[in-house]
């Protein structure tokens, strides 16, 4: 436990006024993956924003690599070597597979690396490597998302936060998407993903984290969905106790 | 005849400084998402920057660069001081909106406060050739090259460097902009200094052509207006193509209207498009 990557403690966080995390504590130990479930509204993708610099932070603190990011911009962050790949398949339209792979590596200036990473970002994603000239706009939607996370790990991050990945994704696309977080874990790289896809994604976790009204209302492993409590939590029955 | 070539060079001429308004218009509306009336007066503010630097006896070639440095920076000081102020209190594109024409009326009373009201121009040596029966002067051989080579220099800019491309990744997407990394509002800030050095030249190479006067930036953006929405807005060749073919509509039509109507003629294409086609001649998407 004392080597813990990412160590959130008592988070509050939320957008202007509206607070959505009451207090959230959770950690990521180096070369987990983590999942966060939980009902609509619940906080799981403010959650990750957090952890990313994305929104407004009011109380409690993110520890990573065991020191203190919690006041820390976007790229100071990514810099240490947070990844995040946000919601819907988000990539940019207009500009091809290679830019999009290149803006992925904004933060780093030494052109032999980037052209590293990037043949490391085709081992895993060949399709990428095909489509190379091809605008980001016209790949398909599994397409779309694995430029989105080729493009993160163009920065060589250790920690990766996923905002539900398998949004709006075929059954197919979306085995395939997880498959290869599992082969680029094998890499090292630890992640967070948040899923509304309970079943799915509670597969290839090692721990699971139940969100509730921003806070966490279970913690365990892939035995949690056998939890009578997380019934009461997906049915919106505010199951305090 | 020669009054038809006449007529078209004419078009074209004018058209490609319009080209130069457009140009830095859309680049600032498809990556801050606003629309920037107050550009046109940022051309008027350089050309009496211009015209002050030739009368103080800089010389030429002085007075071009100062114009632009001092445009490209009084651009950015535009967003920093009023645009990003608005910004930061979450305002709407459409607040925005009315911001950037209050500027604009505020900027053209400022120079009718600062310079007068009077017309005026900059001399300037200007040798005239025969091309196919029609007259062309050397200054404006000089708008075409120029504005040519800046155009296809801009082209490169966006398309092969660095921070064109993370420019163009913010006008795809601020959003996803931000999680690689990339500072929106840095590139806002370069985007008005790019955009409004544009303006500058687009302002000395207007003051030159035709004279100063202090409404001058309103006729600009209307025309720059109409010339990027012809274009589609969202595409920077469209509003070079829509630019030139409102120097040829409004030069043309007044082969048969009296020549105080061309700004009149802009309108009435604007109006046309915005109507049966808004999303311009190239606008794939809206």
């Amino acid at each position: 436990m004392a080597n813990k990557l990412l160590d959130v403690q008592k988070l509050k966080s939320g957008y202007g006024k509206l607070e959505v995390l009451r207090g959230v504590s959770m950690h990521v130990d180096p070369g987990e993956i983590v999942v966060i479930i939980g009902p609509n509204g619940a906080g799981k993708s403010t959650l990750v924003k957090s952890i990313f610099a994305l929104n407004d932070i009011y109380s409690g603190s993110i520890n990573y690599k065991h020191k203190n990011v919690t006041k820390l911009p976007t790229h100071e962050r990514i810099e240490m070597g947070i990844g995040y790949v946000p919601q819907g398949r988000q990539v940019f339209p207009t500009l091809t597979v290679r830019e999009n792979l290149e803006m992925g590596g904004y933060l780093t200036n030494e052109k032999d690396l980037l052209k590293k990473r990037m043949e490391e970002v085709f081992k895993h994603f060949p399709i990428l490597q095909e489509r190379l000239n091809q605008l980001g706009g016209t790949l398909s939607g599994g397409q779309q998302q694995m430029l989105a996370i080729g493009r993160s790990l163009m920065q060589d991050p250790q920690l990766l936060l996923l905002d539900e990945p398998s949004l709006g994704l075929s059954p197919k696309a979306m085995k395939e998407v997880f498959q290869k977080v599992l082969d680029i874990r094998k890499e090292g790289c630890s992640f967070l993903i948040v899923e509304q896809n309970a079943k799915q994604a509670v597969k290839l976790a090692d721990r699971i984290y139940v969100l509730e009204e921003g806070k966490v209302g279970l913690h365990g492993d892939k035995k949690i969905l056998k939890n009578p409590k997380i019934k009461k939590i997906y049915l919106g029955g505010h199951g305090h106790d | 005849m020669s009054v038809a070539v006449q007529l078209i060079m004419n078009g074209l001429i004018i058209g490609s400084i319009y080209a130069l308004v457009a140009t830095g218009f859309s680049l600032i509306y498809n990556v801050t998402k606003f629309v920037h009336f107050a550009h046109g007066s940022v051309v008027a503010f350089a050309a009496y920057i211009f015209y002050l630097l030739i009368k103080l006896g800089l010389g030429l070639p002085l007075s071009i660069l100062l114009t632009i440095i001092i445009s490209s920076i009084f651009g950015a000081a535009i967003d920093w001081a009023v645009y990003r102020q608005l910004r930061k209190r979450k305002a709407s594109a459409a607040v925005l909106l009315i911001a950037s024409i209050g500027l604009m009326i505020l900027l053209n009373s400022a120079i009718l406060a600062v310079a007068g009201a009077d017309v005026k121009s900059i001399p300037i040596n200007n040798p005239v050739f025969d091309v196919m029966g029609a007259r062309i002067t050397q200054l404006q051989v000089i708008i075409i090259a120029m504005v040519f080579v800046l155009l296809v220099g801009l082209y490169f800019f966006m398309k092969h460097t660095k921070l064109g491309k993370a420019m163009r990744a913010t006008a795809d997407n601020n959003a996803v902009a931000q999680t690689v990394g990339i500072n929106p509002q840095r590139m806002y800030t370069y985007v008005f200094m790019i955009g409004s050095a544009l303006a500058g030249v687009a302002g000395i190479l207007v003051g030159l052509e035709q004279n100063l006067f202090p409404e001058m930036g309103t006729s600009m953006i209307i025309k720059g207006f109409t010339g990027a929405v012809i274009g589609g807005m969202s595409s920077v060749p469209g509003s070079v193509a829509g630019s030139l073919f409102v120097g040829l509509v409004e030069n043309i039509g007044i082969w048969w209207l009296p020549s105080g109507y061309k700004d009149a003629i802009a309108f009435g294409l604007l109006f046309i498009f915005l109507l049966f086609r808004p999303k311009g001649l190239f606008g794939g998407k809206a």
